[in-house]
């Protein structure tokens, strides 16, 4: 199958490189050319705009960032839709708003071109082991056709409805984690605040109730200040705020997921938007003085 | 003088009239007829199109709900921006994104068009007896020249800064009334959960240092559990949505806005959207799951 890949930034680099390596012909586009000479230098095409790639392509993949990016390379002038072929799948591994989603796979579909929603969970180092669990929306039958690729760049792969389904799980992720963020920071916070060993307290919390994959990995990050990404914060401050949006959509009060949210917002004007999300222990800090 | 009208709802019909009264030209333009008879009958001139209205018109207002409802009135297809004269003045009375208002201004100034941003507070009662509180940006000298026109609908008519900045200031109403109203509810809650008499409670702190026109008003609202609006749920929905999103665009982190939001959101996802803002204090009833909701 004729693969294509757009948005070669820290996600999409190493998951179309495992394609390539799964023996699939790859082209790719890029805004920047540079960002696209890795992937030629092991063997992909690399295309002039999104519908020359579409045109050359069966399946298409995308992960640039915001809804707006996906709009412009799907729908946009020189976008997927003006080159893909009728029966050409469209495969948005962005995270987005569900509803903007659904709209873009239904345009798609009036044009006899397929779509996905695949967004992925397990940041950069999922990407770059292949590990990465995706939770997939759209037709079973499209999705079979699909899922021996997601399988180069995946390891958990779950469809887990119609059109948009796949979003709406992200959104649940994303709120789970920040929420979560938020419970980790503050624990560290009030440990140290009360001249506590945050490391010791870390220690006990991992082999109890309060366990988690994130209190391992990013409550351990608070205690020693490493900030490096990991996730950027502002990744997940824009995705807190896709949650919001679902909320007031759903008519659903979400009160952690408003309060993280802001707490996000708080680190961006910190300028910690590069940061991990593990940062924003350092709003927890700095509301009270601290540090 | 030649002033256009746009959106003639519970807000925007009163207004018009008020116009009218003021001894001003009217040409209106309303989606549904019924809306737009009442202004014929005295004396305004119905249009077609958003765009008609503003080639009649010195200064077109415009009042409809949300942010893409007036992107579409002002920028759209037989949009405001495809009659208007150069010289001429829009002003938008809706309740929408600073953001969005800079940049709609910006367009319209690329044709010569100048806007101000000019939302309002006091509701339909304020409306209907022209007394409004009207909050509005854009440069000075335009403000000038549209004040005696607000004169007609408003009471309080404040100029707080450039374009956006009118809309700035009614976020912060909107956070503050939305606080306030929220806390109203949780205070006679914590009476009525109690045991205590949330009525003799509301009469000790009118009096006291937590008095607000929200207390009086709104706390009566609960007591009597009449949410007939007033200010509807999901309007005050909406303006809490734009509160959040510039504060996540400018990095701002509002905890008890966003607290609120999300208590309107659950009072629209319950059917409540059309009940008085004041129906928030059905959300925490229904929380506490104390059957207090029909008591």
């Amino acid at each position: 199958m004729n693969v294509g890949f757009i948005g070669l930034g820290a996600m999409g680099r190493p998951m179309a490189l495992h394609l390539l390596k799964g023996g699939h012909p790859l082209g790719v586009y890029a805004r920047r050319p540079e960002s696209a000479r890795p992937l030629e230098e092991a063997g992909a095409k690399a295309y002039g705009s999104p519908a020359e790639l579409a045109a050359a392509c069966d399946a298409v993949f995308t992960i640039v960032t915001t809804t707006r990016d996906v709009e412009q390379v799907v729908l946009g002038e020189r976008g997927i839709a003006e080159g893909a072929r009728p029966g050409t799948v469209v495969v948005v591994m962005s995270t987005i708003d569900p509803a903007a989603s659904r709209r873009i796979a239904e345009e798609l579909e009036r044009r006899g071109v397929e779509m996905l929603d695949a967004p992925v969970s397990g940041g950069e180092i999922g990407a770059m082991a292949g590990t990465l669990s995706i939770m997939v929306g759209g037709k079973p039958e499209v999705f079979e056709r699909i899922r021996p690729l997601l399988e180069c760049m995946g390891k958990t792969i779950v469809r887990i409805g119609e059109s948009g389904a796949g979003q709406v799980a992200k959104m649940c992720t994303q709120l789970a984690i920040v929420a979560t963020l938020q419970g980790i920071a503050e624990a560290v916070t009030l440990a140290n605040a009360a001249g506590v060993d945050a490391s010791k307290v870390l220690d006990a919390l991992e082999k109890g109730a309060a366990a988690s994959h994130l209190l391992e990995l990013m409550g351990r990050r608070m205690v020693n200040r490493d900030f490096a990404p990991g996730v950027e914060a502002r990744l997940h401050h824009k995705d807190a705020q896709l949650v919001l949006e679902c909320a007031r959509d759903a008519g659903l009060a979400l009160p952690l997921a408003a309060l993280a949210t802001q707490t996000f917002n708080a680190l961006m004007a910190r300028g910690g938007g590069k940061l991990d999300s593990s940062a924003i222990v350092t709003v927890v800090e700095a509301a009270a003085g601290r540090r | 003088m030649n002033v256009g009208f746009i959106g003639l709802g519970i807000m925007g019909q009163p207004m018009a009239l008020n116009l009218v009264k003021g001894g001003h030209t009217l040409a209106v333009y309303g989606r549904r007829a019924e809306t737009v008879q009442p202004l014929e009958a005295n004396g305004a001139t119905a249009c077609g199109s958003p765009r008609d209205v503003a080639a009649k018109s010195e200064i077109t207002i415009v009042m409809v709900s949300d942010t893409p409802d007036v992107e579409q009135v002002i920028l759209g297809e037989n949009g405001v921006i495809h009659g208007a004269r150069p010289g001429s003045v829009v002003v938008d009375m809706s309740t929408i994104s600073p953001s969005a208002t800079r940049a709609m201004a910006k367009k319209l100034a690329e044709k010569g068009i100048e806007m101000v941003d000019a939302p309002v507070s006091g509701g339909d009662i304020g409306a209907i007896q022209g007394t409004l509180s009207i909050m509005v940006g854009g440069k000075p000298e335009v403000f000038e020249r549209v004040k005696p026109v607000l004169e007609c609908v408003g009471k309080t008519i404040v100029h707080i800064g450039p374009n956006g900045a009118g809309q700035v200031a009614k976020a912060c109403n909107q956070i503050v009334a939305g606080v306030t109203i929220q806390a109203v509810a949780e205070a006679l809650t914590l009476a009525r959960a109690s045991g205590v008499d949330a009525g003799k409670v509301r009469d000790a702190l009118l009096g006291g240092f937590a008095y607000s026109r929200i207390l009086e008003v709104h706390g009566k609202r609960m007591l009597d559990r009449v949410y007939k609006p007033g200010f509807k749920a999901k309007l005050h929905q909406k303006d809490m949505a734009i509160v959040l999103r510039e504060a996540h665009q400018l990095g701002l982190a509002l905890p008890a806005a966003a607290l609120v939001a999300q208590q309107f959101n659950a009072m629209v996802g319950a059917g409540e959207a059309e009940l008085d803002n004041s129906g928030i204090i059905r959300v925490l009833e229904r929380a506490a799951g104390r059957g207090m909701v029909e008591a």
